[in-house]
């Protein structure tokens, strides 16, 4: 099926062609655009997994009463299963204690996360751009926003086949879902294939380029707005096709494993990274939202468990495999995406960009889409986070434990989805909606975290 | 053409905006040099400058006004024209102008903001929240003997409207039909979005734009794709299959015309080329091309098949006629010899058209397209005619109310749209959008989740029943809505049904519980497998459970027992059974459900009425109904002034001023007081008292019903501070001191001396509600906003009150308004721009 793909490239273009707007990645004033990327997994994240190891008698105490704590990272050990990011310790930020009880939690939450609304499989429920998606706006590129996704096979959340392209976790607008790429290499072709030199892509393209100006000619007369859209898209499909010669250098050249239609979970998660790199480092994007596993998936490929199957949802509910208990498997699960994280941020920092790199432009964020375990409430958020120097926020190289629930100081997911927002440039007052739930303890909910805006 | 869109409609509702603030227009001048003519000085002189002078309030000084840069000039005049037209200056304890001397500067601001085309008030004017605008007293009184019509315009057609037309281009019908309306397909995604606010949402305003583009390309790919699976599978083209497994749908057939060139080992002659042309243009755009369109679809094809083959060049096709504007817009433009009055009659299809999206989302069935092509839609009582055989016609619009309602089967009705004005009209259906602290409620309350709209989805469904019994009476059909004390309180069986099964339990448990059932069930069992089998389970029961779920003697008698036992009637839904989501009795004050948890308390039971609507006390119609007051709420409290606001405006035909941007109000905390007190404390300035005098007594009657919508004499005084008892939020819940309600309140704005002044709760504000003359009237300007798709304008005052009398002299038939407004000449004729 070709609709999504081609709702990809078009909508992707089109998005950005219609916004009054002109500059791309690339800096036009020497000043480089803000990165993001969100890595988001399953299954929840155990806050005790987050707790550097080495935190004197009285900080563990606090930690496990949730009590406050700011703590420099440096002085600190990692847990094991974040020790991929050592090297990165000095950018890297460790985030407990901000709950999301307004999201749909539990097994699955949709854009929830993302959003800070109640999400479900309704398009309906959508009630907003999520995070991403602001973050994209402010900071426009030709596509906007990609998003990549280990798909589940069954169940729950954003869903398509492992190799196609489906519902995703991001969000546009009001009941706007967005599409993901489920495999490398159907997100390798759709994104750049402006620079194919596959027959039947080219084809396919001159064909669309015809139906447009097609389009474009019959609506003159008799819809201006609606002409004046398809002129736009035209337009940018023009300015794409342009950019070729930009963009070709960064058309990832993923081994044969990458292209498969069978793969492992691993294997897809990296061949997703290899394009994910290219799509910033191109500039065709500034925001990349990614899957790397969700509880409905079966994870094939794990460090210690090439030859298994891993049901997620079972490790959840504590089962183990083989000779690993299900913390075990989590633990495996979560060094796995650590290594995807190192990835992203060790190739980015070898990427030059005006006087430093590309990293020094960018945040990482690796976080639960559902909150603090498998059947979750939304109590607990835990974030990683890495973040380069022209960051605008002051956490890094950081233990961050916030107020517990209820406490004074307390934060959610909108105060922190605020504070990234308005220290780039968005000056919402609040993102998200509130929680319903703390209003009983009369705290205000609404704003940024003014001790993370340096 | 280009369509008029809001520059006329404003010009048009200036005239309307001269009658609502009592001016008329001056002649524009040409431009030249500001100054203040001296007998507006002197006005503004005598009734604002003492407190809008040098420094004045609110940083207007209109003493100086020839002082200022234009573009603060046109600023300060803004704020002037806003408050004479919100009539909310000057105060009313000061002198007030005279007649003359008010329209006097009235004509000149709005002159001189026209002049600079910068009245924001008239960009206003076209949008449904200046709906009221319009003075209604000019509407209703007769005196305006304008020939009512509308603009021609392009209308792009509502999201359901959208689905319908998939349908069409599928050409399904049947079960099929239905079943696709409900899921959607696949691939299509509405482009199409209405505002979730109350009332009517639907207009003529919104243009097809970018936004729209991009969904409908990838809607265009897919519906393309689909249209010629069939026949692609059938020539054996590789890959024809969906990429994605979860895609199933495969239309059975391609139509004949594209099948032939799919088929075709060459490539296609012209004839077959334009043969599939006209068969798309007959699916999607329901018209056969023109020669000069056939022309244009018969070049992209060709170079389409040259460039990609036969498939896939005739996709091209498919998707160029889909991405047609006309796919997704309703055209009205009229024809024929315009009247004396420079207005054409909608032509014989446009009207089909018309009339058939006025009482569905379908376009017109074969009767009424036949009877646009004989020759027999040209005349008022032609469209008469059709419109009373389709208001006849129980089938051929008939769909769910609301097909999003979660895992319930949704109400259906035979004319959902008639359904629907009301469900915008009164707001509730936004229900499943407000979250709630659910231990608030003692957990009887769900908020909306995954698979299901919870609780409010429930009471939404309710409230739809309620209205298309209401509507199917057709009788007294406003004040029905508004006073009804009958209610729908889960009723998943009808009431044939319902009753035969409450009667069968009764007569089982009448037999059984003379037996040892609670000590002995399995040899009860055995001993009256006959009535067991007669009158709870054709297959038996055993005595005992053994898993959830499972029916048993022990589990129907003590069922039964906590129910009949103690006088009362079960509830149809067993307690234990799977899914069962049924407890929010509690928020119609009904009493608990008996069974939840296998625990049967002692204590009020909820006493169920398998038929139904049944009485309840303590409430009276849709403002009253638990979907209304959550809709009508915040988070964790009631909402007086939203409650208070919309009677204002959508019952009173009021206007209430929009918030200005500087107001950042908070309603207090204080654990000594109540929510109206602290409302009280915080809008009772000068600068805020002159909105909420509009608003908050009209709403503090219904504090009486807090956010959950159940009915109250105390209030809870939700403070930390005011805590007696804190609860684990699962089988205990917070406990907190209380004050009396107080429900008072005072009605104005009905124009009728018997009905304004001061009511003693929220009943009696509904009685007198449901008698005023204004109220009926004011749903009547919205019925008509909905069906027109506008805001309505003094020249549709014949139209309005036509279908006011319509509705009383049949007794307050709701079709009987629905008749009168789309045989209206507002509904019939059209002008073209600049023809006014």
């Amino acid at each position: 099926m070709t609709t999504r793909r081609d709702f990809m490239a078009t909508a992707a273009l089109g998005a950005a062609g219609l916004a009054p707007r002109t500059v791309w990645a690339k800096p036009t004033g020497g000043k480089p655009p803000m990165r993001f990327i969100f890595l988001h997994k399953g299954n929840g994240l155990f806050p005790s997994v987050m707790v550097p190891p080495s935190l004197s008698k009285d900080d563990a105490a606090k930690e496990a009463k949730k009590g406050p704590l700011n703590l420099d990272l440096g002085k600190h050990e990692l847990p094991e299963w974040m020790k991929p990011l050592a090297a990165h310790t000095p950018d890297l930020t460790i985030l407990q204690g901000l709950s999301g009880k307004m999201c749909t939690t539990g097994h699955h939450t949709w854009c929830s996360s993302l959003g800070v609304f109640k999400a479900n499989e309704r398009v309906s429920s959508i009630k907003w751009a999520t995070v991403d998606f602001e973050l994209a706006k402010m900071f426009p590129s030709p596509m906007e926003h990609i998003e990549l996704a280990c798909f589940p096979l069954g169940g729950g959340n954003a869903r398509g086949t492992l190799n196609g392209i489906a519902t995703g976790f991001s969000a546009r607008g009001p009941q706007q879902p967005n599409y993901a790429f489920g495999s490398p290499k159907v997100a390798a072709q759709e994104l750049f294939k402006s620079v194919s030199i596959d027959k039947s892509v080219q084809a396919q393209s001159q064909l669309g380029r015809a139906a447009l100006e097609f389009a474009g000619r019959r609506e003159a007369d008799k819809v201006p707005s609606y002409a004046s859209s398809i002129e736009a898209v035209r337009e940018r499909d023009r300015k794409v096709n342009a950019m070729a010669d930009a963009i070709r250098p960064h058309v990832p050249k993923l081994d044969a494993k990458y292209l498969a239609d069978e793969m492992t979970t691993v294997d897809r998660q990296r061949g997703h990274v290899e394009v994910l790199l290219a799509a910033l480092l191109s500039g065709l994007t500034n925001v990349v939202a990614f899957t790397v596993d969700e509880l409905g998936h079966e994870y094939t490929g794990l460090a210690g468990l090439e030859t298994e199957k891993v049901n997620l949802h079972d490790v959840g509910h504590g089962k183990g495999l083989g000779k690993l208990t299900a913390d075990e498997v989590r633990f495996a699960v979560r060094r796995q995406h650590m290594t995807l994280v190192d990835a992203i941020a060790a190739r980015l920092k070898k990427a030059p960009e005006v006087d430093g790199t590309v990293f020094d432009n960018t945040m990482i964020f690796y976080f639960p889409d559902n909150g603090e375990t498998h059947h979750s409430h939304g109590t607990e958020y835990p974030f990683v986070v890495l973040s380069g120097k022209n960051a605008k926020l002051n956490i890094r190289g950081k233990y961050i434990r916030l107020p517990n629930y209820g406490d004074a100081g307390h934060k959610t997911l909108g105060n922190w989805y605020t504070t990234l927002l308005n220290a780039h440039g968005n000056p919402i007052k609040h993102y998200g909606d509130p929680d319903p739930g703390l209003a009983r303890f009369g705290l205000d909910q609404t704003g940024s975290i003014k001790q993370f805006l340096g | 053409m280009p369509m008029p869109f809001n520059s006329s409609f404003q010009r048009s509702l200036w005239v309307a905006l001269v009658l609502a603030t009592g001016t008329v227009p001056a002649r524009a001048d040409g431009p030249a040099a500001f100054a203040v003519p001296t007998e507006v000085r002197a006005v503004l002189d005598a009734h604002c400058a003492d407190c809008h002078g040098e420094h004045g309030k609110g940083n207007v000084d209109v003493t100086a006004l020839d002082k200022l840069k234009l573009g603060d000039r046109l600023e300060t005049l803004n704020k002037i024209q806003d408050q004479l037209f919100y009539k909310m200056m000057p105060p009313p304890k000061s002198e007030q102008p005279g007649e003359k001397d008010a329209r006097m500067l009235g004509e000149w601001v709005r002159t001189e903001l026209r002049r600079h085309k910068a009245s924001k008030l008239d960009d206003r004017l076209p949008y449904p929240d200046a709906g009221n605008y319009v003075d209604h007293a000019a509407l209703f009184d007769g005196s305006n003997r304008e020939k009512a019509y509308t603009l021609a315009r392009r209308w792009l057609v509502s999201p359901q409207i959208f689905e319908e037309r998939v349908l069409d281009v599928f050409q399904l019908v049947g079960r099929e039909r239905d079943q696709l309306r409900r899921s959607g397909f696949y691939g299509v995604t509405n482009p199409f979005l209405l505002p979730d606010n109350a009332g009517v949402r639907y207009y003529d305003l919104t243009p097809l734009d970018g936004s729209h583009l991009l969904v409908m390309l990838n809607n265009a790919e897919w519906i393309a794709s689909k249209q010629l699976q069939a026949a692609r599978l059938k020539a054996g083209y590789p890959k024809a299959a969906p990429a994605d497994p979860k895609d199933k749908w495969v239309p059975k057939t391609t139509p004949a015309a594209f099948e032939v060139v799919v088929t075709k080992k060459t490539a296609p002659t012209d004839d077959e080329i334009q043969t599939a042309v006209q068969t798309q243009f007959g699916l999607v755009l329901q018209r056969k091309a023109t020669d000069a369109e056939l022309r244009q679809y018969l070049a992209l094809t060709r170079d389409a098949i040259q460039v990609a083959g036969n498939a896939e060049g005739l996709r091209q096709m498919l998707k160029a006629v889909l991405l047609e504007s006309e796919f997704v817009y309703r055209l009205e433009f009229g024809a024929g010899k315009p009247d004396d009055y420079g207005r054409v009659p909608l032509a014989p299809r446009e009207a089909a058209y018309a009339l058939a999206y006025a009482l569905g989302d379908r376009g017109p069935d074969a009767t009424l397209l036949k009877a646009a092509e004989s020759g027999k839609l040209n005349t008022k009582a032609d469209c008469e005619r059709e419109v009373l055989r389709l208001l006849a016609d129980t089938a051929y619009f008939a769909a769910p109310v609301d097909k999003s309602l979660g895992f319930l089967q949704p109400t259906t009705a035979p004319h959902p749209r008639l359904i629907r004005f009301f469900r915008e009209f009164f707001g509730y259906s936004t229900a499943f959008k407000i979250f709630k602290d659910t231990p608030r409620a003692g957990n009887v309350y769900t908020n909306a989740d995954r698979g299901s709209t919870g609780t409010a989805g429930m009471l939404i469904d309710e409230a739809d029943r309620l209205l298309t019994d209401i509507l199917a009476a057709d009788k007294a059909v406003f004040e029905t809505m508004l006073t009804t004390d009958r209610y729908y309180v889960f009723h998943p069986l009808d009431n044939d049904k319902g009753k035969k099964l409450v009667d069968n339990w009764r007569a089982a448990y009448e037999v059984l519980r003379h037996t040892d059932w609670k000590k002995n069930p399995e040899a009860v069992a055995k001993e009256h497998d006959a009535v067991i089998r007669k009158y709870l389970d054709p297959k038996g029961l055993p005595g005992k459970h053994k898993v959830n779920h499972d029916n048993s003697v022990l589990r129907f008698m003590s069922y039964f027992e906590a129910t009949f036992g103690r006088g009362f009637t079960p509830f149809t839904v067993l307690p234990w059974a799977h899914g069962n989501r049924f407890r929010h009795a509690e928020i119609y004050n009904l009493g608990a459900m008996p069974g939840h948890g296998g625990k049967y308390e002692p204590g009020q039971t909820f006493d169920y009425h398998p038929v139904q609507p049944f009485a309840v006390p303590d409430r009276k119609g849709i403002l009253t109904h638990p979907a209304w007051l959550v809709a009508f709420s915040a988070n964790t409290a009631s909402d007086p002034i939203r409650r208070g606001k919309w009677i204002r405006e959508k019952l009173l035909a009021g206007v209430v001023p929009d918030v200005p941007i500087t107001v950042d109000a908070k309603v207090p905390d204080d654990p000594h007081k109540t929510l109206r007190e602290r409302v009280g404390e915080v809008t009772r300035s000068a600068a805020c008292v002159k909105c909420h005098s509009r608003m908050n007594d009209l709403g503090y009657p219904l504090e009486q019903f807090d956010d959950f919508g159940r009915f109250r004499k105390l209030e809870k005084l939700e403070h930390p501070d005011s805590l007696v008892s804190a609860g684990n939020g699962k089988s205990t819940f917070d406990v907190y001191k209380t004050k009396p309600i107080d429900a008072r309140g005072v009605l104005s704005g009905t124009g009728d001396p018997k009905l304004d002044g001061p009511v003693t709760d929220a009943l009696d504000l509904i009685d007198r509600l449901a008698k005023s003359d204004r109220v009926r009237q004011s749903i009547i300007r919205h019925a008509f906003r909905f069906f027109l798709g506008r805001n309505e304008l003094p020249s549709d005052s014949q139209t309005l009150i036509d279908a006011d009398r319509a509705y009383l002299k049949s007794g307050g038939s709701f079709k009987a308004v629905v008749v009168s407004l789309l045989t209206s000449d507002s509904f019939i004729y059209r002008k073209q721009q600049g023809n006014r």
